[in-house]
C-alpha cells in the first residue's frame, strides 16, 4: 500500500510566506544536523527565498543562498515534519528551477545536464553500453529489448553503468528469470528517467527524456514496468503521466512486484539466519508511500530476525545520497551516511538491507569507513541469497 | 570578537549572509520598522558545544562589553533571541542530549539545547513521560521554555515548568559556572522567565513522570458562556485534565475551511480535553464526562477518535496560516473566568475593524489560561501590514480589560511592562538583572525596560494613531 502524504502547494512565492518560522523542520533536517547553520535550515532556506522571490529583493540571491540551496539531499524529512504542511521537498525543486532560469545555477549542474544531453545518461559512457552489466548473467539476450514481454525492467542510470551497483540488476535479472517472468529492457534505448535533470532545476530539459522513455515503451507494448532506483521510480509513476495519458501502464517498484511473486509462490526462500534491518530510501518512503513491501519480503524470508532503524518508515534519516548532492558536496554527503551508519551500529544488525543502489553505495562507504562488521544489500540481493 | 573565531574555528562565524538569518525570530516584523531602531545582525555567531565553551564566550564579553543574545530553538516571536545591539549570539543548539535519568528521584537531567520532543521521544520507550511540554515541542528547547513563562501542556496538572525543575548549571555573565538549586544564593527561580538576561542554562535536571494510558474528549458548544462553564466544572472535578485547550467558532471555521477540523463543529466552539493517568482514573473520567455532558443536548460530544485527531495536532496549530498568508496577533495570559467576556469584546474589536479575529488557547493553571488572538495579513503589502500591526495592540487592549496582560515581553512587549508586572516586582527583576549583569550584557534591550520608541506613551500614540488610519481607510493588509 501507498502512503503518502498529499499536501496542496500554492506556488512557491505564497508557501514561503505561509513559513512561520517554527522551526519543526530543522531538527529532521540531515544537512542542517551537520553543518549546524541556521542558513542551512529549511526554514532559513525558506525566509531568504521569501525576501528574493515573494518580495521582489533579486539582489539577495548570493552565491552563499545558490550553495545552502544545492546542499540539499531532497530527503523530505522538512516536509514530513511541517507544521503549516508545506510540501517542502517541492519548494525546494521549485527553487532550484527558479536559480536555473537565472542561469545561477551551481557549475556541477551545468555539466551535468550538458553531459545528460550528449550522453542520455549520468556516466561517461555511450548510451550503447547500457546492457554491458548483463554479461555476467547466464544468458544476457534475455534483457534484448522484446516487443509484448509482460514486464519491462527500467534498469537505471546508476545500475546499468556503475560496477558497484550492478550487483543489483544482476539480482534482479536472475530473480526474474529463475521465477519464470517473462521480461525485457530497453536496453540502449533506455534514458536517464529525467531526475537529475529535475532534482537540478532543469526540469523542461527532463520532459524530453521522459517523452522518450515513454515512446520506447508504447513502442515495446509493454504494459507493466518494474523500476530497481526510488527516483527512476518516483519520475515514472508522478512526472510521467501526462506522457503516459491514454497508455495502461502499470508501474511498481522492485519491492512491490517482489511481494507479489512471494505472494503468488513463484520464489521458495531458504533460511538466513541474520538480523537484518532496513534503510528506507527516501524517494521510495516518504516520496513515493511505500514502506511496507521491503518489510514484508525482508519478514517472509526464514530465519531472518528482522530489527528497524531508530529513524525508520516516514521518520527515516536520509543515506546522504539524494538530490545531487555528491555533485556539489560529496564530504556533506557522506558525514550524513555516517550519521546513518550510527544508527546501524546501534542496532547491532549483521545485514543492512535498502531498496535503491544510492542509498546502498553510501551506506556502504560509510560502514567500511567505520569498519562495521555490517554487509550493505539490495532487497533483491537478500532474496536472491534466499533463493540460492 | 577575532580571538572568539580563532578559537572556534567553523563554529564561529562573521559572515554577513550567515549573520544575516540570526537576525529574525518567527516575528514577520518589516526591516523598514526594525532597521532604522535596532541592531539586530550579530557581528558573530558562535555555536558551544558546552559548559566550559560558553563560559569561554561569556569571559570575553564580559571583559570587552560585548552584548550576548542566546538563542536555541528561535520559535519565540518578540525578539527574545534576536539582537537589538548587535553583538554575539550564542547559538545553544549543540549543547544537547540527555545525560542521565534517575528512576529513584523520578529526574532527568538534560543538556539545555534538546528539544522537548527529543526528550519526550527518549523518555517514552524508558516508560517515562515528560510532566508537562509547550506545543511547540518539536522546536523548542528544555532551557528555552524554561527561560520564558513555561506553561503549555500538562501544566494544568503538573504546575509551572519551574516547579518540575530541581537544578540548574547556569554560566553568569562574568563566566562563572554554577548549580544553582532553589536553597542556593542566587536561587534558580531567578532564571525561570528571565529570557536570557541573566546568564546562559546549559544543563538542567527536571521531574519526570511514569508513561500512562491517554483518554481523549472533544466537545462542541453553540454558546462561549456554556463553553466556560464546562470549564469549570472539569477544572474543578477530582482528576485534573492533563490538558484542556479550547477554541472559539472562527478557529472551528479556519479549520473547517482548510480541511483540518470536522465541518460539524464550524458553528461552534470546542473544547479539547486529555486526560492521563491509571485505567481506574480513566474511567472514572470517562463516566464523569458523560453525566456531565452527554445529557445535554445543547453540547455535543464528538467520537474519541475525533478527540484524539485534536490531541495528534496539538503541535499543529500554526496549520492557521495556510489561510493568510501572514498571521498577527496577540497571546495573552487570561483569567478562565473572564473568557467569556473577552471573546465577546473581541467579537465587537472585530466588527468595530472588520477583522476577523480567531481565538484559541490552553487552560494551564485553575485559574489562568494563555489565549492567542490573531488574524490574517498579507506582509508584501507593507503599508497596509503596518496598520495591522496597530490591531496587535488592541488585542492586547481587549485582554487588559478582562484581566488580562501579555504572555512573555522580549523586545516587542516592553511597552506593556506596566501591565506585565506591578512596579515593586518590576523593581524587584532590575535589581537581580543589576546584581548579576551589572555591565547589561546579557540580552540587552529586552524584558526590564522599554527602548524609546517603544515607551507606553509614544507607543500608545503611534499605535493609536495607526488604528485611526486603517479605520477610516478600511485598508487591512489582508484585502
Ligand atoms: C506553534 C507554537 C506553539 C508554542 N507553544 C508554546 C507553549 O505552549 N508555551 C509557551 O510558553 N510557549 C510556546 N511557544 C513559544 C516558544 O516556542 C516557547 O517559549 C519555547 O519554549 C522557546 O524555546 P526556544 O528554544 O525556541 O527558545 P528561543 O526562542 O531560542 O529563546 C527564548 C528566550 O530564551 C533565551 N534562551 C534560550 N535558551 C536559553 C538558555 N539555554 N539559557 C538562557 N537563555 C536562553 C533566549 O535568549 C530568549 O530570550 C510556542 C511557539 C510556537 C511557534
Ligand atoms: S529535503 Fe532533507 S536535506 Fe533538504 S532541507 Fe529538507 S530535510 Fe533538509
Ligand atoms: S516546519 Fe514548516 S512552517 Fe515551520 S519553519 Fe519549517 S517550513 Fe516553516
Amino acid at each position: 500500500m501507498r502512503e503518502i502524504i498529499t499536501k496542496p502547494f500554492t506556488g512557491m512565492e505564497d508557501e514561503a510566506l505561509i513559513c512561520g518560522r517554527c522551526g519543526y523542520c530543522r531538527s529532521a533536517c540531515p544537512v542542517y544536523n551537520v553543518v549546524g547553520w541556521e542558513s542551512a535550515t529549511p526554514r532559513g532556506k525558506i525566509a531568504k527565498a521569501k525576501e528574493i522571490f515573494s518580495q521582489g529583493k533579486q539582489t539577495e540571491l548570493s552565491a552563499e543562498f545558490v550553495q545552502r540551496m544545492a546542499q540539499c539531499t531532497l530527503c523530505g524529512a522538512c516536509a514530513q515534519e511541517c507544521s503549516t504542511g508545506i510540501d517542502t521537498r517541492k519548494m525546494w525543486l521549485e527553487l532550484r528551477k527558479r536559480i536555473a532560469a537565472l542561469g545561477r545555477e551551481p557549475k556541477a549542474y551545468k555539466a551535468l545536464r550538458d553531459n545528460l544531453q550528449e550522453k542520455k545518461n549520468i556516466s561517461n559512457f555511450s548510451n550503447d553500453e547500457r546492457l554491458e552489466w548483463a554479461q555476467d548473467l547466464d544468458d544476457p539476450a534475455v534483457l534484448k529489448p522484446r516487443a509484448g514481454a509482460a514486464v519491462g525492467y527500467f534498469v537505471g542510470c546508476v545500475s546499468s553503468f556503475f560496477p558497484q551497483a550492478a550487483q543489483v540488476p544482476l539480482a534482479i535479472a536472475e530473480i526474474f528469470s529463475k521465477a519464470g517472468v517473462d521480461f525485457t529492457s530497453l536496453g540502449g534505448e533506455e534514458w536517464c528517467c529525467g531526475f537529475p535533470l529535475i532534482s537540478t532545476g532543469f526540469v523542461d530539459e527532463a520532459r524530453q527524456f521522459i517523452r522518450h522513455n515513454v515512446d520506447k515503451i508504447r513502442q515495446l507494448g509493454i504494459h507493466t514496468l518494474v523500476a530497481s532506483c526510488p527516483s527512476c521510480y518516483s519520475v515514472w509513476k508522478e512526472d510521467s503521466r501526462e506522457a503516459l495519458q491514454g497508455y495502461d501502464l502499470e508501474i511498481l517498484h522492485t519491492t512491490e512486484y517482489l511481494v507479489r511473486l512471494i505472494k503468488e509462490g513463484r520464489l521458495s526462500l531458504q533460511e538466513i539466519p541474520e538480523t537484518v534491518t532496513y534503510h528506507d530510501p527516501c524517494d521510495l518512503g516518504r516520496t513515493s508511500g511505500i514502506y511496507d513491501a521491503p518489510r514484508e519480503i525482508i519478514r517472509s524470508i526464514p530465519g531472518v530476525r528482522f530489527v528497524e532503524l531508530p529513524h525508520h518508515r516516514e521518520q527515516a534519516l536520509c543515506c546522504g545520497g539524494g538530490g545531487t548532492l555528491q555533485s556539489v558536496d560529496a564530504a556533506l554527503a557522506a558525514k550524513i551516511a555516517r550519521l546513518r551508519a550510527g544508527e546501524i551500529r546501534s542496532v547491532g544488525a549483521t545485514v543492512v538491507v535498502s531498496a535503491c543502489q544510492q542509498c546502498e553505495q553510501m551506506l556502504t562507504a560509510a560502514v567500511r569507513e567505520a569498519k562495521m562488521p555490517v554487509r550493505v544489500l539490495d532487497v533483491s540481493q537478500l532474496v536472491l541469497e534466499a533463493m540460492d | 570578537m577575532e580571538k572568539l573565531k580563532q578559537q572556534f574555528g567553523v563554529r564561529a562565524t562573521d559572515s554577513l549572509f550567515e549573520c544575516g538569518f540570526y537576525s529574525r525570530d518567527m516575528a514577520p516584523v518589516p526591516s523598514l520598522l526594525v532597521d532604522p531602531l535596532f541592531n539586530t545582525r550579530p557581528d558573530i555567531v558562535v555555536r558551544p558545544v558546552d559548559a566550559v565553551e560558553t563560559a569561554g564566550i561569556l569571559k570575553t564579553a564580559f571583559a570587552d562589553n560585548i552584548p550576548i543574545t542566546p538563542r536555541a530553538g528561535a520559535s519565540t516571536v518578540y525578539f527574545n533571541s534576536v539582537p537589538v545591539k548587535g553583538g554575539i549570539v550564542i547559538d545553544l543548539n549543540l549543547i544537547a542530549g540527555i545525560e542521565d535519568i534517575d528512576e529513584a528521584a523520578m529526574t532527568v537531567t538534560v543538556r539545555a539545547g534538546t528539544t522537548w520532543l527529543e526528550l519526550e521521544k527518549y523518555l517514552n520507550p524508558l516508560g517515562f513521560a515528560l510532566k508537562s511540554f509547550p506545543s511547540s515541542a518539536p522546536a523548542a528547547s528544555i532551557g528555552g521554555w524554561f527561560s520564558m513563562m513555561g506553561y503549555g501542556i500538562g501544566s494544568i496538572k503538573y504546575g509551572s515548568l519551574l516547579s518540575q525543575v530541581q537544578s540548574i548549571e547556569v554560566i553568569l555573565p562574568t563566566g562563572e559556572c554554577r548549580w544553582l538549586t532553589n536553597d542556593t544564593k542566587p536561587p534558580l527561580a531567578w532564571f525561570a522567565a528571565s529570557e536570557g538576561t541573566l546568564g546562559i542554562i546549559t544543563r538542567l535536571t527536571l521531574e519526570i513522570r511514569r508513561l500512562s494510558s491517554m483518554k481523549h474528549f472533544l466537545l462542541a458548544f453553540t454558546d462561549v458562556g456554556e463553553m466556560r462553564r464546562a470549564l469549570e466544572s472539569i477544572i474543578n472535578a477530582p482528576v485534573v485534565p492533563y490538558n484542556l485547550h479550547f477554541a472559539d467558532k472562527r478557529y472551528a471555521l479556519a479549520m473547517q475551511s482548510l480541511g483540518f477540523s470536522p465541518s460539524d463543529t464550524a458553528s461552534s466552539c470546542t473544547l479539547g480535553i486529555d486526560y492521563e493517568g491509571s485505567r481506574a482514573e480513566l474511567d472514572i473520567v470517562q463516566n464523569m464526562i458523560i453525566r456531565l455532558f452527554g445529557d445535554d443536548r445543547t453540547i455535543r460530544l464528538f467520537p474519541e477518535e475525533e478527540a484524539r485527531r485534536e490531541w495528534t495536532g496539538k503541535f499543529n496549530a500554526l496549520r492557521l496560516k495556510r489561510g493568510g498568508p501572514s498571521v498577527l496577533g496577540g497571546e495573552i495570559w487570561l483569567p478562565v473566568k473572564t473568557l467569556p467576556g473577552y471573546l465577546a469584546d473581541i467579537k465587537k474589536k472585530a466588527d468595530c475593524y472588520g477583522l476577523d479575529l480567531i481565538s484559541y488557547g490552553h487552560v494551564v493553571t485553575r485559574e489562568r489560561a494563555a489565549v492567542m488572538t490573531l488574524f490574517y495579513t498579507n506582509e508584501t503589502r507593507i503599508g497596509s501590514y503596518i496598520l495591522d500591526l496597530a490591531m496587535v495592540k488592541k488585542i492586547h487592549d481587549v485582554g487588559y480589560r478582562h484581566g488580562g496582560w501579555p504572555y512573555g515581553v522580549g523586545l516587542w512587549n516592553t511597552p506593556y511592562l506596566g501591565r506585565i508586572f506591578t512596579l515593586p516586582y518590576l523593581n524587584e527583576l532590575r535589581l537581580r538583572k543589576q546584581m548579576l549583569d551589572g555591565r547589561g550584557i546579557m540580552n540587552p534591550g529586552k524584558l526590564y525596560r522599554a527602548p524609546f520608541f517603544l515607551n507606553p506613551v509614544s507607543f500608545a500614540v503611534g499605535m493609536g494613531t495607526l488604528a485611526a488610519v486603517r479605520r477610516i481607510t478600511g485598508r487591512s493588509g489582508r484585502r
